[in-house]
């Protein structure tokens, strides 16, 4: 029983820290990583869930505070926060095949944020064309750096215990 | 050059904006978003330019530190302005060269953007004037009830202070890492976008190193501290409704009812 205290105790304060690098990578880019044209190096860390399940939490949180330390105030927090946790979950299940764990971020975000960004912010574009650049954004640092990160990180397989 | 970021926009006061509970500003805040999708004319939002404009007054935060909050999405917004304005169709006012100016798009173009800056000053005005430890206080007041469905509502929150204790910490500890790995050669400048994305692998990987045994040493303490959730556990400065927070409601409930009014009856 104690030992299963300790793991859960154990579990939140990883996903704390994995949310913590998501708002700090966020943070560092700050210009490019907020608004409707956004490229968040930060979204690589959706590949995390595939190595640990705390990173559902973690990632969720990490947007949360990302959001809400950024210049855009609750719709972001919440709009974002919530396609986040969608993403996770669905890369937490595709876990078995490490091409398919960058996809979910990707799809999600390209329609939840490309709505937002149509009916909330008026962008004058088509829905399509609003959510084909979140997704382009999204393939680059989900493929370009999340597939790589998600390979070396696999090496590592003992800092996640 | 990382120590120049300033964390959060939260401006320090002690007005009756600042000292209202956490619970009752996000709940506002909401409300008035919500408010802001229900208005169909100028009268509506000239209504919730007063009220927004009657809060920022109270609340002392100076009206440069929230338009600063524009800044980032001004291009947006005049990009925004202009497509509307000469891309819908109707009844020609000006007419310059190719481009008309048609009435409906210079309604719609003029709509959108006041629903637009209104929304973004609203929503930036909650974390100006409530410090984000508040803030993580009142999401996890907020989410209590739904604790029941399985909500992990006392461990997201304590995430969440966690992560804003840590962020200053890993901003550090990436630009020792950063230096770190330029002085053994490491190149982010060059190469097309996959391959810059790529370069930032030597980053990440000693940073999520670090975190992780930043996560390991830390719930050890915690667990050496007898740590057990959130179950009893008492706070320095709870949070409690007062007199300010139901005249707050009072008057929060009255712009709705106006808003509300006026889609109805104007």
């Amino acid at each position: 029983m104690k030992q299963l205290k300790t793991r859960q105790t154990k579990f939140w304060i990883q996903a704390a820290l994995i949310a913590a690098v998501y708002a700090t990578l966020t943070i560092i880019l700050g210009s490019i990583s907020y608004g409707p044209v956004q490229f968040r190096i930060a979204e690589a860390l959706t590949v995390l869930p595939a190595l640990t399940p705390a990173g559902i939490p973690g990632l969720f949180v990490g947007c949360l505070v990302a959001n809400i330390l950024g210049p855009y105030g609750a719709i972001d927090m919440i709009l974002g926060g919530g396609a986040t946790l969608i993403a996770a979950i669905l890369s937490y299940m595709l876990r078995k095949y490490p091409i398919l764990v960058p996809l979910p971020p990707v799809i999600v975000n390209a329609i939840v944020i490309g709505m937002m960004l149509k009916y909330v912010y008026a962008v004058p574009m088509s829905l399509l064309a609003c959510m084909a650049t979140v997704g382009l954004g999204q393939l680059v640092t989900c493929y370009g750096l999340g597939y790589p990160l998600l390979k070396i990180l696999g090496r590592y397989e003992n800092i996640f215990k | 050059m990382l120590r120049d970021i300033t964390l959060g926009q939260y401006y320090p006061g002690n007005s009756v904006v600042h000292r209202l509970d956490p619970r009752v500003k996000i709940i506002g805040t909401m409300a008035f978003i919500v408010a802001l999708f229900v208005v169909k004319s100028f009268l509506g939002f000239g209504i919730s330019f007063l009220a927004l404009a009657a809060v920022i007054a109270v609340s002392k935060v100076p009206v440069k530190y929230i338009l600063r909050g524009l800044k980032p999405i001004f291009l947006i917004i005049i990009l925004t302005f202009m497509l509307n304005m000469f891309m819908i169709d109707g009844e020609t006012l000006v007419k310059i060269g190719f481009l008309h100016i048609t009435r409906e798009g210079l309604f719609t173009a003029l709509f959108m953007a006041t629903r637009l800056i209104l929304l973004i000053i609203g929503s930036s005005l909650l974390t100006l004037a409530t410090k984000p430890m508040s803030l993580t206080d009142g999401i996890e007041s907020l989410l209590k009830p739904l604790r029941r469905i399985g909500v992990p509502a006392h461990e997201l929150a304590m995430m969440m202070t966690i992560a804003l204790r840590f962020i200053p910490t890993l901003l550090e500890e990436t630009d020792k890492i950063m230096k770190a790995q330029q002085a053994r050669g490491a190149d982010f400048e060059t190469g097309n976008i996959f391959k810059r994305a790529k370069h930032l692998i030597p980053i990440l990987i000693p940073l999520f190193i670090s975190a992780f045994r930043i996560a390991q040493d830390m719930a050890m303490a915690m667990e050496a501290r007898c740590y057990r959730g959130g179950d009893n556990r008492t706070r320095m400065n709870g949070m409690k409704l007062g007199k300010i927070d139901a005249v707050a409601v009072i008057l929060l409930l009255l712009f709705l009812g106006v808003v509300i009014a006026e889609r109805i009856w104007l």
